[in-house]
């Protein structure tokens, strides 16, 4: 305790707030510690100035002297008033006033009008964005059905999609390669036939060239892998025109075309 | 020991009998009905909601195979009719083992019936109005008459017949062939968009249709054909790849 000094506590030693037992630690340190006796009397002359400070209240002849001045430039006041009413610029002043409000109403119709157009449009998108993503709930669904006039329906819905999307395609894809219907199939291939700038669409109808053992689905195939001068068509051809049960008419058709792609 | 053999020959005339009665099965809780056969196959309509395959009276099991079952690819002949009954789920799986002989299956009218012939089977349909898939893989013919749709069929080197009643409007139709010819008749009121191609084939019809050619550009596929009749409608797609094509009014 001895090295501790207790200049923290004094203010509230000073004000009595301290507990009995800290009270009784810092009466113990002040009689060993002069550095914190000097601070505690230093403290107590503070505290003691604070208390005898009286509030100043201003002298009556001041106070006089405000309202004087007051009432003074109260009436220099009334005059510049008085001055802006002249009869004149005030029908003047009138119709500019008039002219900017309906200015002001104007635009700010025009404003409202602008933001409801914006959010009306939004609001457009968002249907749009809502029916869109509905109809491929309703294409996606329709594919996977048991009924293959149904799974017909849903490769079909294509027709109302300008931009489908990866899911779409890979549908799309799966019911090309897998669907175990040839009319599925089929449609499936004329559906996807449409799309055939993006390197996934033409990587499908490679894949499905190779797997394809329907002829009229294989000579299709041929006829759009070659249209669009796919040149990685040339070796699944090839192969086709060397196996045994691949159609003869499919394979005049490959001779016709393979030299244009190679 | 006359009686004995008596006895015998009547007993052995019955197991035989029963060889070759009909099969029967209930469709309750069937909602398609899958026939796959290699050869003719004859699907009729009956009044219950049950499946019926008639053998046909010159079914005769060689004297060896007495005792013997019929297997083949498709599972065993668990009918007595050479055929393989199998339930999957809401499907019913008809697989007929016999390699020749054709056979006459009776259904309800309203049943959705998916038929595959995969060798020389002429497939035959008449009246029904649930939805009809048919597909003769190799060489048979696919006759459909009287029904209502929708229709999915597809055949190779077979001719696709298909004769509608009244069309229905709520799923496509869709009729391809390869090497066949594409024969359909609908009534001359029917509404439908109608899509028609062929690759080397010639398109006939008796509808008010003609070829929509894009700047005088021939489109992809050969000649293609889309037109609406009637106001539009239901969509149907029919496609030969080398045969011709007849769309007649009824």
């Amino acid at each position: 305790m001895e090295n501790k000094h207790v200049l923290d506590q004094i203010p509230d030693y000073l004000d009595g707030t301290l507990d009995n037992e800290t009270m009784k630690a810092v009466e113990d340190h002040l009689t060993n510690c002069m550095e914190c006796q000097k601070e505690l009397e230093e403290m107590r002359v503070l505290f003691k100035a604070f208390e005898e400070e009286k509030t100043t209240v201003p002298s009556d002849r001041l106070k006089a002297q405000f309202e004087e001045v007051l009432e003074q430039e109260k009436s220099l006041q009334g005059n510049v008033v008085h001055m802006t009413q002249d009869k004149k610029s005030s029908w003047a002043n009138n119709i500019l006033k008039v002219a900017a409000s309906i200015a002001l109403l104007v635009a700010s119709f025009q404003m409202g009008s602008v933001f409801q157009q914006k959010k009306v449009d939004k609001e457009i998108a968002l249907l749009k964005d809502e029916t869109d993503h509905m109809k491929q709930t309703a294409m996606l669904s329709l594919m996977e059905n048991q009924s293959a006039s149904k799974r017909i329906q849903g490769v079909s819905y294509i027709e109302e999609f300008e931009n489908p999307d990866e899911a779409i395609i890979q549908a799309l894809a799966n019911r090309l390669l897998n669907d175990e219907n040839d009319n599925v199939r089929l449609t499936a291939f004329e559906a996807l036939s449409k799309f055939t700038s993006s390197e996934k669409v033409k990587n499908v109808l490679i894949e499905a060239l190779e797997k394809e053992k329907n002829p009229s689905i294989q000579v299709a195939i041929i006829q759009t892998l070659v249209q669009i001068q796919e040149k990685k068509a040339a070796e699944p051809m090839k192969r086709l025109l060397e196996q045994e049960d691949t159609q003869p008419f499919i394979k005049e058709q490959i001779k016709a075309v393979l030299p244009s792609i190679t | 020991m006359r009686k004995i053999t008596f006895i015998l020959i009547a007993l052995f005339v019955g197991t035989v009998a029963k060889g070759q009665s009909d099969f029967k099965k209930s469709l309750s809780g069937i909602e398609w009905v899958k026939i796959e056969s290699k050869t003719d196959i004859t699907v009729k309509t009956h009044s219950s909601n049950e499946l019926l395959i008639k053998s046909g009276p010159e079914i005769k099991t060689p004297d060896r195979a007495k005792g013997l079952k019929l297997v083949g690819a498709g599972g065993t002949d668990n009918t007595n009719v050479g055929f393989s009954v199998v339930q999957d789920g809401n499907t019913l799986i008809v697989y007929n083992l016999r390699k020749n002989k054709g056979a006459e299956i009776y259904l309800p009218k309203s049943q959705n019936i998916a038929i595959k012939s995969t060798w020389n089977g002429d497939i035959e349909v008449d009246g029904f109005s649930g939805e009809i898939e048919a597909d003769a893989q190799l060489n048979g013919s696919v006759k459909i008459t009287d029904v209502n749709g929708p229709v999915t069929a597809n055949s190779l080197n077979g001719s696709l017949e298909v004769v509608f009643g009244t069309v229905t409007q709520d799923s496509p139709i869709s009729l391809y062939s390869t090497n066949g010819a594409v024969d359909v008749s609908l009534p001359s009121n029917t509404p439908a968009n109608l899509s028609l191609s062929t690759l080397n084939g010639n398109v006939y019809t008796d509808f008010d249709v003609k070829a929509e050619d894009r700047d005088g550009l021939k489109s992809l596929l050969g000649r293609n054909v889309k037109a609406t009749i009637n106001g539009g409608g239901v969509k149907i797609s029919m496609k030969s790849t080398n045969g011709n094509m007849y769309l007649r009014k009824k």
